[in-house]
């Protein structure tokens, strides 16, 4: 497959890498050599120093045989103009990132496809889902929804009140248990478990299962006597925050913290009364004691500095705040901030790079999420004819170590994967793999 | 420095205006064979020759106004307009003192409607056509009406839209300002000739139909009968009447959508609201008081307090009532009512809801301001966030309004007249509404008033008409120096 991507920032370099990997042909196109020049000696792709909005420029990468044109440059003008290029040289696909909430409304859908855009892709719109959706349920530390919610899958860290510590997985009650453990992470390292696995204290567990049963989970994990987040204290005023703010339940009191007092001007012209707009440093905690920091439910470090957002993060847990969430925007410093404890930490690229990944998988694997912190994938397939996996039970079929079943969806419907399930032709699966395994997965449904 | 020549030949073509008007109330005059034809027709000599000479030295003064000569234009004009105005009441006596003459005059073009005539019925039709005929167009403006018709002030004719039009904002519904005047003042001429139809088809006569119909949509107030509207004793006329005071107290700007059909974003101003909400929680806060005080019929209660309030909130002035028989309470409720005013663009005077509604925003984030005080707290305005200009413009209008009336109230009372019926009398000339409270309630005139009382009132409804910015603005040193 050809991929252009256009503008090698954050979100467009670690796409790229993302899909190098996937033996993929990979075209990088930015006007800063800068950028550019560190990448193309590490990953096996081609760099292009040019203009993504020139014609002749992107002749010259051979946009018109394109299957797929990415654009990312931070101005979503830049990006839907060449977006519009590529489609009308010949690109079959193409995807932008925009910035705008009304442009991904599904009503103007069709109007950008019209114009050649294929995809909209809002990364901070994105963030903001899951930033909400994370303290939405305080207790969870990631919550993602598999064909519409139908199966869910919830990530929690396991204190002492956790009622399955210290019991081979086997020995829980193997045949009708409403939820399936996909992956724990401990420390740093992730595992696939299989029945003699344990889980222990600190880990972070992966559960799948459906809507019914997320209280169960909720109660095994020891996480009952986590309140409900009525007020939210976001420090920073980046466009997550203001995407956030929108993005929040009625019920929730949000309150943003930003110190230009320009910038603070400007979130009150885009947010509504609803959200509260304090002028000051979020670094100060008399500040922040003065506006409530004892009584906020959750905390969220969003300014553009990711140290600040973890030390931030910190400074409120040890005043008692019960959800923090940080951005994190260097990658490396994900595993460090997640192990100081700091609950849900964003990353916009990461997050936005997914998305696009899984956008651009072709009809057999429709969805791959990067599970940002266990270092794991899961990926969705539909079951063919024939294929290898509907022809035994799940114990017999053989899966490699390092791989499970975390559940699927037969007919709309969520069904938890037990060692007895017959996989039948047409469900959907989601499976829970260690990196390298994926490819020897594939075989089994296809 | 200031263009004097482009002034007055703006004032020329003006009085030229005045003078077709002049005319066509000889006409109603002749129609009628009675005694004002004469002073009507000398007027309408003197001003259109004056007009003429006026727009023919100076038709080639050069063509371009700074901000300046625009206010100094716009006061001018109405100025004039007003000296213009007294003369057929003056020349054969039918008003013999000057300054009567020139309060009835002020008080007809400022769409004010106080009037000094103890005996309205017996008045010429034609001096009662030109009462109305004045207040149809000063109620919207005659800057306005000049930028409608006479394309040549083109650009600069925005800056005196500005200092005309009521209201602390100005939205623009159509890109450009000649086109915006012209289509008010036809939605105005539509609503006016809807309203004379109306009132023909309630059995009131045709004269007294366009008379009011006029009245009523500059909402002046001036009636051709000294019982106002309660003279014909008709629910149906005063329903109507209620109706046309309502849609002439909303903002033009919102009548130009509703009449091109984009009621979804008419709807959603906030000032028309509050407007609609100030009106209902009053109207049936004083039903129920006149319902309970005065054994009043729930109907008759409901319908005397609606049009009372409206009246009043519109600055309009008709009444079908005298509420100064009603409880005391009520006058100040009413007096209240007078002071928020209606719709900013609209042809009512007082505050204006909006200003109202700023003010308020302003007052809760104070204390709002106490708890947190890093916060930064706008004052939205449809959702918008108001500039901090618009802010203070409109604590200073309204800071400016307060000294005006308190100060009116203490020059009233040293001159003899009760407190309470001086600052009703200031609130009254200085809103645009006519009747006032005590012996200048709805049942009398103002012709008691001595005579200095009256020169200040016709200043004060000069500067209400204005919203006193324009014409205090004159006033201050800065305004001459050459800068």
């Amino acid at each position: 497959m050809k991929i252009i991507i256009a503008g090698a920032g954050a979100v467009g370099t670690h796409l790229a890498k993302l899909l190098s990997r996937e033996k993929q042909d990979i075209y990088l196109m930015d006007e800063s050599e800068e950028k550019l020049s560190a990448l193309g000696n590490n990953f096996d792709l081609m760099t292009v120093v040019a203009s993504p909005i020139s014609i002749q420029s992107l002749k010259d990468v051979g946009a018109s045989d394109a299957d797929l044109f990415i654009a990312v440059t931070p101005d979503e003008a830049t990006n839907s103009m060449a977006c519009m290029l590529a489609r009308s040289l010949g690109a079959k696909k193409t995807v932008a990132r925009i910035d705008k909430y009304e442009y991904i409304e599904p009503k103007n859908q069709e109007f950008f496809k019209r114009m050649g855009i294929g995809s909209l892709i809002y990364p901070e719109h994105l963030a903001a889902k899951e930033i909400v959706s994370s303290i939405r349920m305080s207790w969870v530390r990631q919550w993602w929804e598999f064909s519409n919610g139908a199966l869910i899958l919830v990530g929690a860290k396991m204190r002492e009140k956790a009622e399955i510590l210290n019991i081979p997985l086997k020995d829980l009650g193997a045949t009708d248990l409403p939820y399936h453990v996909v992956a724990i992470k401990r420390g740093n390292e992730t595992i696939i478990p299989g029945g003699n696995d344990e889980i222990k204290l600190h880990d972070i567990v992966y559960f799948t299962t459906t809507r019914k049963y997320v209280p169960y989970v909720r109660k095994i994990a020891g996480k009952e006597d986590y309140p409900d987040v009525r007020t939210v204290m976001i420090m920073g005023g980046s466009r997550i925050a203001i995407r956030t703010a929108m993005y929040a339940p009625d019920y929730m009191q949000v309150k943003i913290i930003e110190q230009n007092p320009e910038r603070c001007h400007y979130l009150t012209t885009m947010l509504s009364d609803k959200t509260m707009i304090i002028n000051g440093d979020g670094r100060d905690l008399d500040l922040l004691k003065q506006e409530g920091l004892y009584n906020t439910d959750a905390f969220v470090a969003l300014t553009g500095n990711s140290e600040t957002n973890i030390l931030a993060c910190l400074a409120a847990k040890r005043m008692g705040v019960e959800k923090t969430v940080a951005e994190v925007e260097n990658i490396d410093y994900i595993s460090m901030a997640e192990s100081l404890d700091i609950g849900t930490v964003i990353n916009k690229k990461l997050i936005a790079a997914s998305h696009i990944y899984q956008m651009m998988l072709d009809a057999d694997v429709s969805n791959v999420k990067c599970l940002t912190f266990a270092d794991a994938d899961v990926a969705e397939f539909t079951v063919k004819e024939d294929a290898r996996a509907t022809k035994h039970m799940v114990k017999d079929l053989g899966l490699p170590r390092g791989a499970t079943i975390g559940g699927m969806v037969r007919n709309g419907e969520g069904i938890l994967v037990r060692g007895n399930t017959l996989i039948e032709a047409g469900d959907h699966v989601m499976v829970f793999c260690l990196k390298q395994t994926i490819q020897k997965i594939e075989k089994f449904f296809n | 420095m200031i263009n004097y020549k482009a002034i007055i030949r703006v004032i020329g073509n003006l009085l030229l205006l005045e003078t077709m008007m002049l005319l066509l109330s000889s006409g109603v005059s002749a129609f009628y064979h009675d005694d004002a034809l004469n002073s009507l027709l000398i007027t309408a000599g003197l001003t259109g020759t004056i007009g003429l000479l006026m727009s023919f030295f100076f038709r080639k003064s050069p063509n371009v106004f700074t901000r300046r000569d625009g206010y100094i234009m716009v006061t001018a004009s109405w100025l004039a307009f007003a000296m213009f105005g007294m003369l057929p009441f003056y020349l054969e006596g039918h008003i013999p003192s000057i300054t009567n003459a020139f309060f009835e005059a002020m008080s007809g073009i400022t769409s004010t409607g106080a009037t000094i005539l103890d005996d309205i019925d017996s008045m010429p039709h034609g001096l009662l056509f030109w009462r109305s005929i004045t207040q149809w167009f000063g109620g919207l403006g005659i800057i306005i009406f000049t930028i409608a018709l006479l394309p040549f002030l083109g650009v600069s004719g925005l800056q005196m839209f500005a200092a005309e039009v009521s209201g602390p904002t100005h939205n623009k519904v159509t890109p450009r300002i000649g086109i915006t005047a012209r289509w008010i003042w036809t939605i105005y001429i539509g609503i006016t000739a809807l309203l004379f139809v109306l009132l023909i088809l309630g059995g009131m006569g045709g004269f007294d139909s366009i008379c009011h119909a006029f009245t009523a949509t500059g909402t002046g107030g001036f009636s051709t009968h000294q019982e106002s509207i309660a003279y014909y004793h008709s629910a149906y006329i005063e329903y109507v009447i209620i109706a046309f005071m309502f849609i002439s107290g909303m903002n033009y700007s919102l009548l130009i959508l509703f009449v091109s059909g984009r009621f979804r974003r008419a709807l959603k101003d906030s000032e028309l609201k509050w407007y609609t909400l100030i009106v209902v929680v009053v109207t049936l806060f004083i039903t129920v008081m006149l319902w309970a005080s005065q054994n009043m019929e729930s109907e008759d209660a409901f319908r005397h307090a609606l049009f009372q309030v409206v009246s009043l909130q519109t600055s309009t002035g008709f009444s079908t009532t005298d509420y100064m028989l009603w409880p005391s309470a009520l006058w100040g409720m009413l007096l209240l009512v007078m002071i928020v005013g209606a719709c900013a663009g609209s042809t009512s005077g007082g505050l204006k809801c909006i200003r109202i509604l700023v003010l308020f925003k302003v007052l809760l984030n104070e204390f709002k301001h106490m708890l947190h005080p890093n916060a930064v707290l706008p004052i939205r305005i449809d959702k918008q966030v108001a500039p901090n200009s618009l802010l203070s413009t409109v604590m200073a209008f309204c800071l400016i309004y307060l000294i005006i009336i308190f100060g009116s109230t203490l020059f009233l009372s040293s001159i003899g007249i009760d407190f309470m019926e001086a600052m009703g009398c200031s609130v009254s000339a200085l809103g645009n509404m006519g009747p006032a409270i005590g012996s200048y309630g709805p049942s009398s005139t103002w012709n008691s008033m001595p005579d200095a009382g009256k020169w200040l009132m016709s200043f004060l409804m000069l500067l209400g008409r204005l919203e006193i910015f324009t014409v205090i603005l004159l006033f201050t040193p800065n305004f001459w120096k050459r800068n």
